[in-house]
């Protein structure tokens, strides 16, 4: 708002804006603009100084405008304004006060003149009012009531628009501020809306908190908003209103808040404590939470997400140090919609309802949840509280009307029936009896009934009645057999089926007894004299005796006449009767309580069958199919009759009727054994009479033999064994023999026992004897003296039965014995006889190998040796050539311990002295006597030889000297004369007849050595000689060639002219001391 | 002074099933040997010498026979307090087990609050005479009954899925009752006063915590209930013990 001067002059400044664009010289601008900025700066000190000033208007009802203006300057009291309002009659007003309230003014400027008089001065001052200048503040709302309900944490605030002092409906918005503790912290700041409608409406509001209002101080103030769509002026906030608080006042021992809530899982919750001493500890269950502090001791905590609760509800304690508060939270789920509604009516008189409850609450006790069932037809409410009772199962009774019952009958199910009972009519139909409770009597039931007999399947009958009023209800049922025993049991639904009830409770019956439906099968055997007719029957099954047979009748008869024995009771199933040999027809009637049985006839006369034959048969499994040719004679049925082959007359345990048009029959008994023997007797009817026709011997199933063949040994010879043994008994065969096993072996009893006759010993013989009529057997080719085992089984079908074992020895075998002695002596004597062959025939080479002829001593330098020698040292006087006995030269082999006289010893009658190597000087040493052989060599004479063989020379192991020497075969060559075999040394040439004369002489004493003077021989072994020069001096004389016990085979003989290389041949010692070499 | 029982085991360990709701039944007297003769314990004449019964006079003490049928109803009423203590022990830690955490835990003890309609047995209960503390012990338990039935009540609504801690808690009702009228008894046998004194209603309730409308504090109340139960069978065995030869001095 403006002043109408102001307003002059502006819109003058902008008249002249206007001119200036008109394009005038610039000079007069620029005094124009000096006038004009004067004029204004006038004006202003004119305004400032003396006229009123600052015209604002507001409403707050938008009925009256508020206005109001400052004072001139330098005006005080006493001043009086003249206002006036154009287009108004009697629009003046005089006042004192710088305000005045003016009815609303229509939309549109208004001027407005205010001549201020003061100390008779005048000032006037206009003003153009126009609504857009007005401001709409409403009056500060007041807040009539602030209430707080503490169980929930509500406040609950109260106020009243005014809206009567509006003329026009206005939207309202109000602004509610809720502040907390004594520091009157902003909790909470909401609008509120509401519409003024030209009365006085008194507005709630209510707010929850978060935190028990009982902790804190809580504060709220208020303020409004009117959003007049009438008015076009500024519309603004009215003040807030005063503060209204709420404090709780401790009327109880309670001090933690809130106290024992449900709420929902997974909520946020604050608790709080009001305490007048300081709170130590807050913990909810087992877990410590931070502690919030509010005004004074007070504290609280805060849960986010809180958890499901025990049954007993979650603790949350506070502890002080001298106390301890809580409260305890009920965390939950709120309940399902009930799922799966079924409701269903036992008797049309009440209602059973179920239903799913879904998911658990978690909440038990006062908190459980409460269901409501609504019954549409009747209008009844029935609330049920699901405290503990696990099952929602209830039962509500309602009132219906038939009307309402046919809309329910799908859902009758009906109460179990009760009070059943069993009512016999005749043997084969009963009446049933039971009550059903309801009244069922405008529809039809179906019922089930359940038949139960022994040995029998399950029958089920259903049976469609009329529903009755009074509950009980009848029902037939027949094509029952006669005495026997049933067992029912009913059940009942709407004949449009919902639902069966429960059974009702069992019912066993005896029906009542009938005739018997059929005669007894029977059969008859004649005694084994031939004179007695025993008759035999079967008792009558269950279904055919019709009850309990207490006798039986049995009468015969002929042409002539009909003869009635007296009755027979029921334990009895046979009767004897004497007959001649006419023909009768037996018959036999089982009687019961209520009649007798048609009679069961049989004929006593029996055809022979001279063309029988004894078959054999094996079941399967346990039984036994017969089959025969079909037989046009036989008029009436078969009889196939059976006993066990092993016991004693008659032959009857069991028979079995088949029609006479059969060829075939099964026979199966509950007696039949395995490995037992029957005999089965096929019977023809014929004419009246029975024809055997067949006779069979079977076994269900065959076994083993129980026992093995008793066998004994009949014969044994040298290389056969006769055994013999005995049948097995029928009883321990235990079925078709097969045939015997003979095994046999070599073996003694101790060896044998351990060694089982497993099949793939090379060394058992098997013999399979299938032809069953034999009982003995020779078993050949054996070896005399010999143990064997012999082991004997028996088989059947069923396998091998156990063994029966014997050791048996054969008898010697002579001729055997000879020829056994005689073969190695004919192979020896004829080895001898070629090897005599052979050696005749090589006897040159042999005795070459093994005679050598010794070497010509006329080559042998011996004694010029020895003259030569001797003439240079008288001290050498070994081979001293002084007539003498002959020596006993005897070579030895021995393996002395001494390394040079290692086997050979001499053994002269002169020095017989023992050789002690250690004791003999070398000198002493060599003196061996020796007597040079008086032989004439150049006249060789094999009695000489023989002489010769007696001396005393022995050898000794030559053979083996033999071999590695190879000079002997050169000389064989050069000298074949004396080549062969070894020769007495007695071959040196004769020097003197003096000598010659003596050797003749002593030609038979010469049973010695002849030195073989073979002087090189002898230099070259001599104890000078480099291979002697570490040995002794009996080494060195044995070493010689030329010594008397050396072998003369081994002198070579070109070492007569070579005395070196006689030095390189063999020699004794050579040989023994290469021997360890070897 | 001394004592001498012929051995009796039936009479020492007569089978008291929890189950005794009838005084008749829980106080049967078994029959006692022949030779059985039973003198009591000095200090318990001593200290209870304002009783005129013969039983207390001191010449009393030194005759043969001191109501053979006496000493079996001490040894039967301990036993039954006996039984009781072990039970009033399973009852705790069966109620425990069902208010849920921090109850049972080891750090968890509300304070010791007065229970009102029962006293909480004194620092110097020790220092009574036998026969007070036996009259005490009588007053006690028959003051637990109602309270443990109250807390089954509560419990019922709290925990109706724990059958075994209700059960217990009615059991314990019964049990209090009966060892209570067995205590009377024995103290009735003595010739001391049954009933002493009445507490005054004022009395009673000054310093008793009123009865608590939260669940909480029920609880709370509960397991001070079960508490002091036990602490009085607890009591009343040991006060009977010293009634049997061989008690402790």
């Amino acid at each position: 708002m403006c002043s109408m001067d102001s307003c002059l002059c502006w819109r003058q400044s902008s008249w002249m804006v206007g001119r200036g664009k008109m394009r005038l010289p610039a000079n007069f601008r620029w005094l124009l603009a000096t006038f004009v900025l004067l004029y204004l700066l006038n004006q202003v000190n004119s305004q400032k100084k003396g006229t009123p000033r600052d015209l604002k208007c507001t409403t707050n009802n938008l009925q009256v405008w508020d206005c109001f203006w400052k004072a001139p300057l330098g005006t005080g009291r006493g001043t009086i304004y003249k206002v006036c309002i154009e287009d108004r009659p009697h629009s003046c007003q005089q006042l004192e006060k710088t305000n005045i309230k003016i009815p609303a003014l229509l939309p549109g400027d208004h001027k407005i003149t205010i001549n201020a008089l003061h100390d008779f001065e005048s000032s006037i001052s206009t003003f153009i009012l126009n609504e857009k200048n007005v401001s709409l503040i409403p009056d500060t709302p007041e807040i009539l009531n602030l209430s707080a309900d503490f169980s929930t944490s509500t406040l609950h605030l109260k106020w009243n628009d005014k809206g009567s002092v509006f003329p026009h409906h206005s939207n309202v918005i109000w602004e509610i501020k809720v502040l907390r503790k004594d520091s009157m912290e902003l909790i909470e700041l909401v609008t509120h809306n509401t519409t003024l409608n030209g009365r006085d409406t008194v507005h709630h509001w209510s707010w929850t908190s978060d935190m028990p209002l009982e902790c804190a101080i809580h504060h709220v103030r208020i303020r409004c908003y009117i959003d007049s769509l009438q008015f076009s002026g500024l519309k603004e906030w009215s003040k807030w209103s005063p503060v209204k608080n709420i404090s709780w006042t401790p009327d109880s021992q309670t001090k933690v808040f809130p106290q024992d809530n449900v709420v929902l899982v997974g909520s946020d919750i604050t608790f709080c404590c009001v305490s007048q001493e300081k709170v130590l500890l807050a913990q909810i269950g087992s877990k410590n939470c931070p502690l919030i502090h509010l005004d004074g001791e007070n504290v609280a905590i805060k849960i986010h997400n809180i958890s499901v609760s025990d049954n007993s509800g979650t603790n949350v304690i506070f502890s002080t140090e001298n106390s301890m508060d809580g409260t305890v939270i009920f965390a939950g789920y709120p309940p399902d919609v009930p799922q799966k509604l079924n409701c269903e009516t036992p008797d049309l008189e009440k209602i059973i309802c179920s239903w799913d409850p879904g998911r658990p609450t978690a909440l038990v006790g006062p908190r459980s949840t409460n269901y409501t069932l609504f019954e549409s037809f009747s209008g009844k409410y029935v609330t049920f509280k699901n405290a503990e009772i696990p099952t929602n199962e209830k039962i509500y009774n309602f009132s219906l009307n038939f009307k309402e019952l046919c809309k329910i009958l799908f859902t009758v199910s009906p109460h179990s029936p009760t009070s059943f009972r069993v009512k016999d009519i005749n043997s084969k139909a009963v009446t049933l009896s039971w009550r059903l409770s309801g009244n069922f009597a405008k529809i039809n039931l179906l019922c089930q009934i359940k038949i139960n007999k022994a040995n029998s399947a399950q029958e089920l009958r259903n049976v469609t009645i009329k529903g009755l009023e009074n509950s009980s209800y009848r029902v037939a049922v027949d094509r029952l057999n006669p005495y026997t025993i049933y067992t029912f049991r009913i059940r009942c639904s709407s004949e449009t089926y919902w639902k069966w009830s429960k059974w009702s409770s069992e019912k066993q019956h005896l029906t009542t007894e009938a005739i018997p439906s059929k005669g007894p099968d029977t059969w008859r055997e004649w005694s084994s004299d031939g004179k007695n007719l025993i008759i035999y029957w079967k008792p009558l099954p269950i279904n055919e005796a019709n009850g309990k047979i207490l006798s039986y009748n049995v009468s015969c008869s002929s042409d002539e006449e009909t003869q009635s024995l007296s009755e027979i009771p029921d334990p009895q199933h046979k009767a004897e009767i004497r007959l001649d040999k006419n023909d009768y027809i037996i018959s036999v009637v089982a009687k019961n309580s209520v009649g007798s049985s048609p009679p069961s006839k049989i004929a006593s006369m029996e055809i022979p069958n001279d063309d029988l034959r004894v078959e054999q048969v094996v079941g399967m499994g346990k039984r036994i199919l017969l089959t025969w040719h079909p037989d046009p004679n036989m008029t009436c049925d078969y009889v196939i009759k059976w006993c066990n082959s092993s016991r004693s007359e008659p032959c009857l345990m069991d028979w079995k009727k088949v029609p006479s048009n059969s060829t075939e029959a099964i026979i199966e008994s509950d007696q039949f054994q395995p490995g037992v023997r029957y005999n089965f007797f096929l019977y023809g009817c014929r004419n009246q009479g029975y024809q055997l026709l067949r006779s069979i011997i079977g076994y269900i199933e065959e076994l083993a033999p129980i026992v093995a063949p008793n066998f004994t040994v009949e014969d044994t010879s040298a290389d056969s064994i006769l055994v013999k043994w005995e049948a097995i008994p029928v009883e321990e065969l235990r079925g078709f023999l097969r045939g015997y096993l003979f095994y046999f072996e070599k073996g003694e009893r101790d060896t044998s026992k351990v060694r089982g006759l497993e099949s793939g010993r090379s060394d058992i013989k098997v013999k399979n004897i299938t032809d069953i009529s034999q009982k003995t057997l020779r078993i050949a080719d054996l070896q005399g003296k010999t143990s064997y085992h012999l082991v004997l089984r028996a088989y059947t079908d069923g396998g091998l039965g156990p063994e029966k074992s014997m050791f048996v020895v054969t008898k010697e075998n002579s001729v055997g014995l000879i020829i056994a002695i005689l073969i190695p002596v004919a192979v020896a004597v004829i080895i001898g006889v070629v090897t005599s062959i052979l050696c005749y025939r090589k006897r040159e080479w042999i005795k070459e190998t093994f005679y050598p002829d010794i070497p010509n001593p006329e080559n042998c330098k011996a004694l010029q040796f020895q003259k030569s020698v001797c003439e240079g040292s008288s001290a050498l006087k070994t081979l001293e050539m002084n007539p003498c006995t002959p020596n006993n030269v005897e070579v030895l082999e021995t393996r002395s311990t001494l390394p040079k006289i290692e086997d050979t010893e001499i053994i002269s009658p002169v020095a017989e002295r023992p050789i002690d190597s250690s004791d003999v000087e070398p000198e002493n040493h060599v003196i061996v006597s020796y007597c040079p052989p008086i032989i004439e060599e150049e006249i060789p004479n094999p009695a000489m030889d023989e002489a010769g063989g007696t001396s005393q020379v022995i050898y000794i192991d030559v053979q083996s000297m033999y071999q590695p020497q190879a000079k002997p075969e050169e000389d064989q060559e050069t000298d074949p004369i004396v080549g062969a075999g070894y020769k007495p040394q007695m071959r040196l040439p004769i020097k003197s007849t003096v000598e010659e004369t003596a050797a003749e002489d002593d030609i038979d004493k010469t049973a010695g050595y002849r030195p073989q003077a073979n002087v090189n021989t002898w230099k070259l072994v001599s104890p000078d000689s480099p291979r002697s020069t570490d040995s002794n001096s009996e080494i060195v004389s044995f070493g010689s060639p030329c010594s008397i016990n050396s072998r003369q085979f081994l002198i070579p003989p070109r070492d007569e002219d070579s005395p070196k290389s006689s030095g390189g041949g063999w020699s004794f010692s050579n040989f023994f001391q290469n021997k360890p070499n070897d | 002074m001394s004592s001498q029982v012929c051995s009796n085991p039936s009479a020492s360990t007569a089978p008291l099933l929890p189950h005794t709701p009838s005084r008749r039944e829980g106080l049967q007297i078994p029959a006692l040997p022949a030779c059985t003769f039973f003198l009591l314990r000095p200090s318990f004449h001593h200290k209870g010498a304002q009783t005129s019964s013969p039983a207390s006079d001191p010449q009393a003490d030194t005759s043969v026979s001191f109501l053979p049928h006496l000493e079996a109803k001490i040894r039967q009423t301990h036993s039954l307090a006996h039984l009781l203590t072990k039970y009033a022990e399973q009852l705790l830690q069966e109620y425990v087990q069902h208010q849920g955490a921090p109850f049972g835990s080891p750090g968890f003890s509300p304070p010791r609050l007065p229970v009102a309609g029962l006293n909480a047995p004194a620092p110097g209960h020790a220092g009574l005479p036998l026969q007070e503390r036996l009259r005490l012990d009588a007053v006690a338990l028959a003051e637990l009954p109602p309270l443990l039935d109250a807390v089954r009540r509560r419990q019922a609504e709290l925990t109706p899925r724990a059958p075994r801690l209700l059960r217990r808690l009615e059991d314990a009702a019964r049990q209090a009752r009966a060892l209570g009228t067995a205590v009377e008894t024995v103290l009735a046998a003595l010739g001391a006063a049954a009933h002493g004194p009445r507490r005054e209603p004022a009395a009673t309730a000054a310093g008793a915590t009123p009865a608590p409308v939260g669940v909480f504090p029920a609880k709370l109340l509960g397991l001070r209930v079960c508490g002091l139960y036990r602490e009085w069978v607890r009591r009343t065995e040991g006060d009977l013990g010293q009634l049997l030869p061989g008690g402790p001095a």
